[in-house]
């Protein structure tokens, strides 16, 4: 194998690393926090996406639609916690896991109802099209925009998380939910507002993958499984180990693509039953 | 009274199994009942034991490639192909069993998940034994070779026949097992797992052997998926397979003897229905989970508990109504 072919196989690894990353952050706030496997977490993402998609064909525009994306992915995954998850808080998870289940069986059928049950491609927008030579190799300028607009929302997310008081309420509460609660904080509003921000990041990254990847009504079904890989190969509730599992995964997946990738896929899922086995509490994880 | 009641209640699955091809074509018939045979081990794990597996479709797709491969190249017989099954089904949960009873909670559910995963990149994958995304077609389905006799299953209504005869000895030996001082066990651990062990269970091999034999009946019913159509689809091993037999447990009633299968019936026949109507049935499917998680977590059978509960009291009131008069 050539360097050129190398080093493309590790930036394209790094890109998808980076959204697996966003996307991990928000389902692993929302396991460690709630303890809830959220299975509608695909979903959420490939939302984002449609809606980036409508909204850049429209009079949004593609970095309006980004912004819409993000919020209005948001707001649903408020709505889903306020109006359905928590009735569950005071029932075995296991029902939480089978509702987000539905929730995710009901928002695929309803994007292929909305906008077709075919795949569509989508090119990035004029500013960003084409590619730069980077010495090593030719590498697409959307693709290089994106590893860094996503690394630095992951920054943002983990500055937030760090060194806000907002973001030490919600470590609290992964620690230990029943001591915050009992300090005099609204523990219920502070489950919707992270589930809230967790399907928002979900929702960014699939607009991100837009001019990536396309557009197919199963991109959320079939990126989940590699989302959980990475919350559970990182530690739950832990972010740097979202960030960490995000780039060991997509770098592994891309570099396997490029030497075998019959078994590209299924390394992935080899690694993740290793890690758990070997350390289950995540490489950075706590508990 | 009481004692008879499980008697009635089995005569009553006997009349089911005859009526059943009446109500529904016999292929739609065969299938509740093959898929009945997986929901009813998940839920000996799930509603007995307490562990929630979603990779189910695991041990259903693996036998259903085994037996498939076998009557291809080797035009091997059926009850080998359906011994084979039980015996590939539990194998690969004994192995798969192993690792993922030494995690509790969402690790035990995603290191399912994830076994899962791998077996289906390897069908998804390795084209030239399973041929990938097109399935595995050509299957002859075998007669059933009982010494000198041989009858052949070569209609949909003979093999709906064998289909719900071997499903009746499965469900036979379910009860059986349930019922047995090991099902007590198993119950045990479910309900408190300290307290189990505290009384001198082991539980991680209590949990162990649960799953191994979930995984042989999982397989038997995968066998005899396999035969039905004559080709085994990908989808028998991915893990949306997986939550749809979770999907029957849960909507038919979760540690209830008879509620997977009220579960498999509803579930099978519903989309059978709807989707001849409606392309995008699983919409209404998703519905449905969600309100049952919402407002019916006893699922169908808890429901029809209720409604007896609720024509009971109507009686009495209606009793006492008439005395005070």
């Amino acid at each position: 194998m050539n360097v050129a072919l190398l080093a493309g196989a590790v930036l394209n690894g790094l890109v998808t690393g980076m959204i697996y990353a966003l996307i991990g952050i928000g389902l692993s706030l929302i396991l460690g926090l709630l303890n809830i496997p959220n299975f509608a977490h695909g979903v959420l993402y490939a939302l984002g996406a449609y809606v980036l998609f409508s909204a850049a064909v429209g009079p949004v525009g593609f970095w309006g639609g980004l912004l819409l994306a993000l919020v209005a992915v948001a707001a649903l995954g408020g709505a889903i916690e306020y109006l359905a998850v928590r009735r569950l808080y005071r029932v075995h998870p296991d029902y939480i896991l089978l509702l987000t289940f539905g929730l995710s069986l009901i928002m695929t059928e309803a994007i292929i109802l909305v906008w077709g049950p075919v795949g569509i491609t989508f090119q990035p927008p004029v500013l960003l099209a084409g590619g730069v030579d980077l010495g090593v190799t030719f590498y697409p300028k959307y693709r290089l925009a994106v590893m860094v607009v996503a690394a630095a929302v992951v920054l943002a997310c983990w500055l937030f998380i760090e060194k806000t008081k907002y973001g030490a309420i919600i470590r609290a509460g992964i620690e230990d939910r029943d001591m915050v609660s009992v300090l005099g904080i609204n523990v219920r509003r502070v489950f919707t507002v992270t589930f809230a921000a967790g399907a928002g990041l979900a929702g960014l990254g699939g607009a991100f993958m837009v001019p990536v990847r396309g557009l197919i009504p199963t991109m959320g079904i079939d990126i989940l499984p590699f989302a959980f890989v990475v919350v559970v190969l990182g530690g739950l509730g832990s972010l740097p180990g979202a960030i960490l599992g995000g780039l060991l995964v997509g770098v592994v997946q891309s570099l396997m693509t490029a030497i075998w990738a019959p078994g590209a896929d299924f390394s992935v899922f080899a690694l993740m039953a290793l890690g758990l086995l070997a350390r289950p509490q995540g490489l950075l994880g706590q508990r | 009274m009481g004692r008879q009641r499980p008697l009635l209640r089995l005569a009553a699955l006997i009349g089911a199994t005859i009526l059943l091809p009446i109500l529904v074509r016999p292929v739609v018939a065969a299938e509740i009942w093959i898929f009945a045979v997986a929901a009813m081990a998940l839920n000996l794990i799930f509603g007995y034991t307490g562990m929630l597996s979603f990779g189910q479709a695991t041990f259903f797709g693996v036998a259903a490639y085994t037996a498939g491969l076998m009557m291809i190249h080797w035009k091997a017989g059926l009850l080998v192909c359906l011994l084979a099954g039980i015996v590939v089904g539990a194998l690969t949960a004994a192995v798969i069993g192993y690792f993922c009873i030494q995690r509790l909670g969402i690790y035990f559910i995603m290191l399912t998940f994830c076994f899962n995963q791998m077996f289906f990149f390897v069908a998804y994958k390795w084209t030239s034994v399973t041929g990938g995304d097109d399935g595995l077609p050509g299957i002859p389905r075998p007669p059933l070779a009982l010494g000198p006799l041989s009858i052949p299953l070569n209609t949909s209504l003979r093999y709906y026949v064998f289909v719900a005869v071997v499903f009746l000895v499965l469900f036979y030996a379910m009860k059986r097992i349930v019922e047995s001082p090991l099902g007590l066990i198993f119950q045990s651990i479910r309900e408190n797992p300290s307290r189990a062990a505290a009384v001198g269970y082991d539980v991680k091999r209590f949990k162990w052997i649960a799953f191994t034999i979930a995984g042989a009946f999982t397989g038997l019913a995968g066998v005899l998926y396999s035969m039905m159509f004559g080709i085994v689809p990908l989808e028998v091993i991915s893990w949306v397979t997986s939550g749809d037999i979770v999907f029957m447990v849960l909507i038919g009633g979760i540690g209830h003897l008879y509620g997977p299968l009220i579960g498999a019936a509803a579930f099978k026949w519903l989309s059978e229905a709807v989707s001849v109507l409606w392309e995008r049935w699983p919409l209404i499917l998703g519905v449905a989970l969600v309100l049952v998680v919402l407002f019916l977590r006893g699922g169908l059978v808890e429901a029809l508990a209720r409604l007896r509960l609720a024509l009971a009291r109507r009686r009495l009131a209606a009793g006492a109504g008439a005395e005070s008069a």
